[in-house]
């Protein structure tokens, strides 16, 4: 990377804590956030929360056409396509709903959020599986570097639900696993964006990477570090990102043991989630390694720094 | 892979002789979905419930044999894969919920119903180890995928990125552009008689790749990629921003990002899709991005339909063709050009032969989706 990225609001959301999120949105924001598919509200939730952190935007002012969103989904609106399919295949045509339809694509969440908060920056969706919130914040990172926009919300979200489940229980994904609904979302900037503002920087990304299967971790991990101009023995922390890596990797390569934060697997959101872990135990200013493995074959990888110096 | 027939040759040549694929469909029960017209690609191609990962499979091959790139030369932790979708494994998916809701066996491939089930497949096939990523910006999204192979390129994570797109037809996909009245019986972009898009299927793949990789193997460069850019219309989930000030965003992003003017631009590939907001939006940002110069534009809407996350891909494809035979295809299926997009150069009846080295394609999709593509000469 050119130059390191600003993170400065975070933001989470589960299933569970949802209805209290939702409630701290302000009113057209929560009343939007109420119409909408589960996936798309955890999102709205979050990156509430998160551009209240970052005090970025606000649902009232003028659109802000230097400020996207990227967002990484491993399973998108599968359960909105479920509901949708299920009405018509059982209904027929004239039970086809124009509404679910409409929220049928990944990257209705990063519609809906647009919307919400008049971002109207590059808007992106990326799926990469577990590794989709990862994904994402280095996709973000990456446009930041290159001068597309100013600020970004970025992060990852996958909703939780029966059919799902089923999907799941039915062999869907490689290794039988469990999704737990969630979003993770963070606030980016340039350094010069959040010193313009004044505003507190928390931490920040200094590389990032992505790659495919079993024998590109090591290679994906390699390219992030070297983007972050930092070898493995400089590395404090090496935190989870989502999913499992191969046993014998970090100890290959030089790293300390993963340390994990998250019992639940959020999937796409456990990125960011992995991210939010490492500013909040990490040392300060030391580099921190986040990364994400998917039984997809999808892997990512994000160098982090808590506090303000790159 | 497309509705025309299989390959680009077939692809090209159809474009240029105005031909539609659109008739009505065969490939699955559509009795009840009206309209049932679409453009398919020959049944026997990828005949698999799988068939957009079948499509991606295919076309990357041609791509790669059009690049004469052997993988063998190619680090697989330097090589990724970019692939858009908005469907993906949508026809596994549909015999999954029958199954379960008849309690019956379940089908085979369920790891191939995720949006990302093409990608991984494709990965896995020709051993990518470097980015895999399925870009999600609904119709948009084979256009962003050519975009994200270019940044992984231009900061050092690929040497080599297989990019595109793919997207199937099947019933879910019919019913529910239908719900929404988005559908006609025919394509007629930018036509003042145009009511609505017709859906398409395929995969278009390019290969994308570092110019210096390129050259160490002596690779022909057929395109080159100088800008891409992309913007959230902020407005409306399925409705474009009347005002097309998203897409301007996008296009305008693109021509920055490669240094390049309006002035530059050649041709415009554009979205086209044949639905009464979405040409008028694109005639008015065009008209932001332009400023009342009439540049050549067309749409591939009228011949291949809408292939939806492929779309943007098989834009790109078109783009290079146009670059190296200095000939833009008409637009099938525009007969009488809307009086309101009279500030558009539209090229249609028949295809128009003059020097093209700047080419600029932008796609838009549904949640207020907008991407751009500059392409150049090699």
């Amino acid at each position: 990377m050119n130059t390191a990225i600003a993170i400065t609001g975070t933001g989470s959301t589960t299933a569970s804590g949802l209805d209290a999120a939702l409630d701290a949105l302000p009113p057209p924001v929560r009343a939007r956030a109420l119409r909408v598919e589960a996936i798309s509200q955890l999102v709205l939730a979050a990156a509430g929360a998160a551009l209240a952190d970052a005090d970025l935007a606000s649902a009232d002012a003028p659109p802000r056409l230097d400020v996207g969103v990227v967002l990484g989904t491993g399973v998108g609106c599968f359960l909105t396509n479920a509901t949708f399919q299920r009405r018509f295949a059982s209904g027929g045509v004239a039970a086809a709903s124009p509404r679910l339809f409409a929220a049928t694509v990944s990257n209705a969440a990063a519609g809906e959020l647009g919307i919400a908060w008049r971002l109207g920056g590059p808007t992106v969706t990326l799926s990469a599986g577990a590794a989709s919130g990862l994904a994402a914040i280095g996709h973000a990172a990456a446009l930041l570097d290159a001068g597309e926009a100013v600020a970004m919300v970025a992060g990852g979200m996958d909703a939780a639900g029966t059919a799902l489940d089923t999907w799941l229980a039915d062999g869907g994904l490689p290794g039988g696993i469990e999704i737990a609904g969630a979003a993770g979302v963070l606030v980016l900037e340039t350094m010069e964006a959040a010193s313009a503002r004044g505003r507190r920087v928390l931490g920040t990304i200094t590389g990032h990477a992505t790659g495919f299967s079993a024998r590109g971790v090591v290679a994906t991990i390699g390219r992030a570090l070297a983007a972050a101009d930092v070898v493995p023995r400089d590395v404090a922390l090496v935190v989870s990102g989502g999913g499992t890596l191969p046993a014998d990797v970090l100890g290959s390569l030089g790293l300390p043991e993963m340390s994990t934060h998250d019992a639940a697997n959020t999937f796409a959101a456990a990125g960011p989630l992995g991210v939010m872990a490492a500013l909040a135990k990490a040392p300060i200013d030391a580099p921190v390694l986040v990364v994400g493995c998917c039984p997809s074959g999808h892997v990512a990888a994000l160098v982090v720094r808590r506090g303000g110096a790159s | 892979m497309s509705p025309l027939g299989v390959g680009v040759s077939a692809f090209w040549e159809g474009l240029v002789a105005g031909h539609s694929a659109i008739r009505a469909i065969e490939g699955f029960d559509a009795a009840d979905l009206v309209p049932g017209m679409a453009a398919e690609v020959d049944a026997a191609v990828a005949d698999e419930p799988d068939r957009a990962g079948g499509f991606a499979l295919l076309a990357a091959e041609e791509a790669l044999g059009d690049a004469v790139l052997a993988l063998a030369d190619v680090d697989p932790a330097r090589l990724g894969v970019a692939l858009g979708t908005t469907l993906g494994g949508m026809r596994i998916f549909e015999a999954w919920d029958a199954a379960v809701a008849a309690g019956s066996a379940r089908p085979a491939d369920l790891p191939r119903v995720p949006y990302f089930g093409p990608a991984v497949r494709l990965a896995q096939v020709v051993g990518a180890c470097g980015p895999v990523a399925t870009p999600q910006l609904a119709c948009a999204s084979g256009t962003h995928a050519v975009a994200i192979a270019a940044e992984w390129i231009r900061t050092g994570q690929a040497d080599v990125v297989l990019a595109g797109g793919t997207d199937l037809l099947c019933r879910f996909v019919v019913a529910g552009f239908n719900c929404l009245r988005a559908t006609a019986p025919a394509a007629r972009p930018f036509d003042r008689d145009r009511e609505g898009l017709v859906l398409g299927e395929g995969a278009a793949v390019v290969v994308v790749e570092s110019e210096d990789h390129a050259r160490r193997r002596g690779g022909r460069v057929q395109a080159r990629i100088l800008g891409t850019g992309a913007a959230g219309d902020a407005v409306h989930m399925t409705a474009p921003d009347r005002e097309g000030r998203g897409a301007a965003r996008a296009m305008q992003a693109a021509l920055r990002a490669a240094g390049r003017t309006p002035g530059d631009v050649d041709f415009v590939s554009a979205h086209g899709t044949g639905t009464i907001y979405n040409d008028a939006m694109e005639a008015a940002a065009l008209g932001r991005v332009f400023a009342g110069r009439r540049v050549p534009v067309n749409s591939i809407k009228g011949a291949i339909g809408h292939t939806l996350g492929a779309a943007g891909a098989f834009e790109a494809v078109l783009c290079v063709q146009v670059l190296n035979a200095n000939v833009v295809p008409p637009t099938a299926g525009l007969l009488h050009p809307d009086p309101a997009c009279a500030g558009l150069d539209l090229v249609y009846g028949a295809a128009r032969a003059f020097d093209v080295a700047t080419v600029l394609s932008t796609s838009s999709g549904f949640a207020g989706a907008n991407a751009a593509l500059l392409l150049g000469r090699a």
